[in-house]
């Protein structure tokens, strides 16, 4: 780039720049400020600023380390959002040097110093004619001050990078190298009424017709989908009204339109005008203040071609604000889960063996439908409301400017989990057992014996008779079962698989003192981050700041939460599945070999209301896991496999990795877990785990969580993971560098190979 | 004459350069191409078994220290906790064969020492980071270990087979 470009222009000269130093954004606002336009003053910092900072603060390094880390096509949203995540805090932990100081301050000089800014991005080629990347880079609202704007120069730059700017990044071109961003510094306009506006209807270009929308206030509520717009269709011929919808808002509104006919009017003239000028058709931000308009911004209308990633567009609308967070915390917390709760409680309580077979068959139906509709709310609803902790995640990294960007999980420490509550269960019990030799002697011996074959009545039996505490230990075991146990996992009900959890209670009684995670200390941590958030924010946001924390916390408890609870769902329809399979075994009609799950359910309920029709066979289950068909090719073994490093600390141990329920009771003290992804069924052998290596990445998913908490080394995000290492490797998990070594610390050497002639 | 599947340079020329002084000039080639390449194969050995491997390096000013970080999982920590006489080769080769005449490398020969966590470490670990700024959460892992090559001598090689010593103390 030409050293000799400037860093800074004002906007009404930006027009004469090419669109590669200030932006498409610029380049048009300034274009029609030029032409007479009411555009709001302000200035642009060229693609040249962002270049200069990114070089000096060796970013384009960091960049290339963070997406370089695996194939990006392998990366998870969460793994691209945690890059993301990494990128901004190294653009926000980056000082602007002299120069760049210089030139910000320079364009404050010539703005109003009593109005607030909005500084936004103005992308190369973000708006070009026929695609548009709205919403993939950051605008900041209401800022004051010289340190505020560059604090939100620095975001907006960091954007280039977001989360949604890397998922679209090959549309982008995005490139390490090449990429840059100018950033549009312009005076808000105190709007009464703001909105957008749309020469030609995006749904049907053909038509004659404008679209305005307008809501009070200003235009960032209807962009955030906050506000509900007042719409109207226009002849753009006559300027006839064609059609008037109102907004649906509950502020009081009187029924009158929010524009009258001359504001339409004016709006649609300045349409117009801007597609003469232009010759494309625009789409139009607009605000007007007293019976002043001003356009906010001005780009080509993209009409709604269908996301070919379905996936990708379901992830571009997790991203609420925070009144949508909000009113979401409202819904899930006081509404959604108590009523997913209840829907387990009551069919735990249906006795299920009292019914006759249309009535079984009727509450397979029930369960079969309540489970698929809260499987929707599960991905309508709670994982949307999942990103208050990623709200809180930004909020105190941009407040605090913490070094490690994780920091802030020290602030969801200490939440009552219910998995969090089942752990410390299984861990008092096995204190317990861990204090009565004789009792954690005589079960262990059972165990053995059993193999695997257990058999619930006769192994207690057994047990009492021949221990001592037996009595007491089975007491306990039982409330824990009953309260924690009623989930499905690997389409098993734990409920009925008793073994294995008693398995990992031997094992846990040999290990004691690792069942924690919300100690004293913890509570030291998650006081001292409170203030220190609150004391970046200062007295004016401390509100909220505190509802920030509040909805994170509500989120990120609440979102292993509704996986048990869903879960438990699973288990009652399972429930009714193994009641309708036993029935159907014992008149002859399925093989007693015949496993039941949960796309049995149809066959299962047909069968029950058809008695006299003949014998049934279920479906064998498919593979699900679409990851399983890896094999390394022949002669190929890892040596070092690359992941994130989810927890710090290093450990050595054996390999044992869990794939279904089967592998639970398996599970030894200080071997190193490896698995698809830790669910919250499972979460209570990580304090049995020496480290653990997951499949899934991601720095904010429950295996990384837990095992921050309980100090335990976790590499995730780490490829065919589970199908690369086999039971019994030795390997080494680097949980700060991300680095899981196969094979021994000491190395064999060469001197034994032999070399062929 | 070498033939040119031969090496670039070896202990013949080594003990050919041995006895030539270096012009002041061949120092300022080795710090240009120390200062070009960020990152050199280093060369280890245990029990007789000669290893390689890439690392990113920084030099001091006097070149008289070069440093280098790994991970403690690794083959090449390994080696170095068993032997500390070490090389690492720095060279600007391209991807085209018939660019020969243009290739500098120099060969720095010396000692490995593993430097503790304290002020010793800050101060090296600085070094490295200021030229690998990419690299700060790796040299500052836990894992990673900080080692520092005291030099001994560095052999530059240009033009294919144009060998000279420098050896930083003989300067000082």
């Amino acid at each position: 780039m030409d050293s000799g470009q400037p860093l800074l222009i004002p906007l009404e000269a930006s027009a004469q720049w090419d669109d590669q130093l200030v932006g498409g954004k610029a380049s048009k606002l300034s274009q029609l400020a030029g032409a007479g336009f009411g555009v709001p003053r302000g200035f642009c910092l060229t693609t040249r600023a962002y270049q200069r900072f990114a070089n000096n603060a060796a970013i384009g390094a960091t960049i290339r380390m963070e997406l370089g880390r695996k194939p990006m096509d392998d990366m998870r949203w969460e793994e691209i959002w945690d890059a993301a995540l990494r990128i901004r805090a190294t653009f926000l932990s980056q000082p602007l040097d002299g120069a760049l100081r210089d030139a910000i301050a320079q364009g404050l000089a010539g703005l109003d110093p009593s109005a607030p800014l909005a500084v936004r991005s103005s992308a190369v080629g973000e708006d070009a004619a026929g695609r548009s990347f709205a919403g993939l880079h950051e605008s900041i609202i209401g800022v004051h001050g010289r340190q505020a704007v560059e604090d939100a120069v620095r975001l907006v730059w960091a954007s280039l990078w977001s989360d949604a700017a890397l998922l679209y990044r090959k549309e982008l071109g995005l490139d390490p190298a090449n990429s840059r961003m100018a950033v549009l510094v312009q005076e808000m306009v105190a709007a009464d009424r703001s909105g957008v506006a749309f020469a030609r209807d995006p749904r049907d270009m053909r038509k004659e017709h404008a679209l305005i929308e307008s809501v009070p206030g200003p235009c960032s509520l209807l962009v955030d989908g906050l506000v509900d717009p007042d719409r109207w269709e226009l002849d753009r011929k006559t300027r006839a009204v064609i059609a008037w919808l109102p907004g649906q808002r509950d502020d009081g509104q009187d029924d009158a339109p929010l524009l009258e006919a001359r504001e339409l009017e004016q709006i649609l003239d300045t349409l117009l005008s801007l597609e003469r000028l232009f010759g494309w058709s625009p789409d139009m931000e607009w605000a007007r203040q007293a019976d002043a308009l001003s356009v906010l911004q001005a780009r080509p209308i993209t009409t709604g071609v269908p996301e070919a990633d379905e996936k990708r567009a379901w992830y571009l609308s997790l991203r609420p604000g925070d009144k949508r967070l909000k009113a979401l915390r409202r819904r899930v917390a006081e509404q959604l889960i108590p009523e997913l709760e209840s829907v387990g409680r009551a069919f735990a309580a249906e006795p299920l063996d009292l019914l006759d077979e249309q009535a079984l068959a009727d509450a397979i139906e029930r369960r079969s439908t309540a489970l698929a509709e809260w499987k929707k709310i599960y991905w309508d609803e709670f994982i949307p409301f999942a990103h208050g902790v990623r709200r809180l995640a930004t909020y105190y990294n941009d407040a605090v400017q913490a070094e490690d960007p994780y920091e802030f999980v020290g602030l969801l420490r200490n939440q009552p989990l219910v998995a969090t509550q089942r752990n410390r269960a299984i861990g008092e019990l096995a204190a317990k057992l861990a204090a009565d030799e004789a009792l954690q002697s005589v079960l262990d011996r059972l165990l053995e014996e059993c193999a695997g074959a257990l058999r619930w009545p006769a192994f207690r039996e057994a047990l009492i008779n021949k221990a001592e505490g037996a009595g007491d230990f089975l007491r306990d075991f039982d409330a824990l079962k009953e309260r924690f146990l009623d989930i499905a996992y690997d389409q098993e009900r734990l409920y009925d698989q008793p073994e294995p959890l008693l398995r990992n209670i031997v094992e846990l009684s040999r290990a004691p003192g690792r069942s924690g995670g919300d100690d004293a200390s913890a509570g030291e941590t998650v006081t001292a981050l409170e203030q220190r958030l609150l004391d970046a924010v200062g007295t004016e946001r401390r509100d909220e700041a505190l509802e920030v924390i509040e909805t994170g916390r509500i989120s990120w408890k609440l979102r292993d939460d509704d996986n048990l609870l869903v879960a438990r769902l699973e288990s009652q329809l399972l429930r009714a599945l193994d009641e309708a399979a036993q029935r159907l075994t014992a008149h002859g009609r399925l093989s007693a070999d015949q496993r039941p799950n949960d796309a049995h359910a149809e066959t299962l309920m047909r069968a029950l209301r058809e008695p006299s029709a003949g014998p049934i066979r279920l479906k064998p289950a498919g593979e699900s896991d679409a990851t399983a068909s890896f094999r390394a090719p022949p002669g190929e073994s890892p040596r070092q496999l690359i992941g994130q490093p989810a927890s710090p600390g290093a450990a050595t141990g054996r390999v044992r990795r869990v794939r279904g329920h089967g592998d639970l009771g398996a599970f030894r003290r200080g071997e190193v877990l490896v698995c698809d992804a830790i669910q919250p069924t499972m979460t209570h052998l990580v304090p049995l785990a020496s480290a653990i290596v997951e499949r899934r990445g991601g720095m904010l998913i429950h295996g990384a969580i837990i095992a921050r908490e309980l100090g335990i080394p976790c590499v995730n995000g780490v490829r065919h993971a589970v199908e690369s290492l086999k039971d019994g490797d030795l390997v080494t998990v680097d949980g700060h560098l991300g680095i899981v070594t196969v094979g021994a610390a000491e190395f064999d050497l060469e001197l034994g190979v032999r070399v062929l002639p | 004459m070498k033939q040119p599947d031969e090496p670039i340079f070896d202990e013949k020329d080594i003990d050919d350069a041995a006895g030539t002084t270096a012009a002041p000039a061949v120092r300022d080639r080795i710090q240009r191409l120390a200062d070009q390449q960020p990152y050199a194969v280093l060369c280890v050995q245990g029990q007789g078994q000669p290893y390689g491997a890439l690392v990113a390096f920084a030099f001091s000013p006097d070149l008289r220290h070069a440093v280098f970080v790994t991970p403690i999982a690794t083959r090449k920590y390994r080696l170095l906790s068993e032997c500390d006489q070490v090389a690492l080769v720095i060279d600007n080769r391209p991807n085209k064969a018939d660019e020969l005449m243009e290739i500098e490398a120099v060969t720095v020969t010396g000692r490995s020492l593993l430097v503790e966590r304290g002020a010793e470490f800050d101060e090296w670990a600085g070094l490295l980071i200021a030229r690998h700024p990419y690299l700060k959460s790796f040299v500052q892992a836990a894992t990673c270990a900080l080692f520092r090559v005291d030099v001994a001598r560095f052999l530059h090689v240009a033009r294919f087979q144009e060998v000279s010593q420098w050896i930083p103390d003989s300067h000082s």
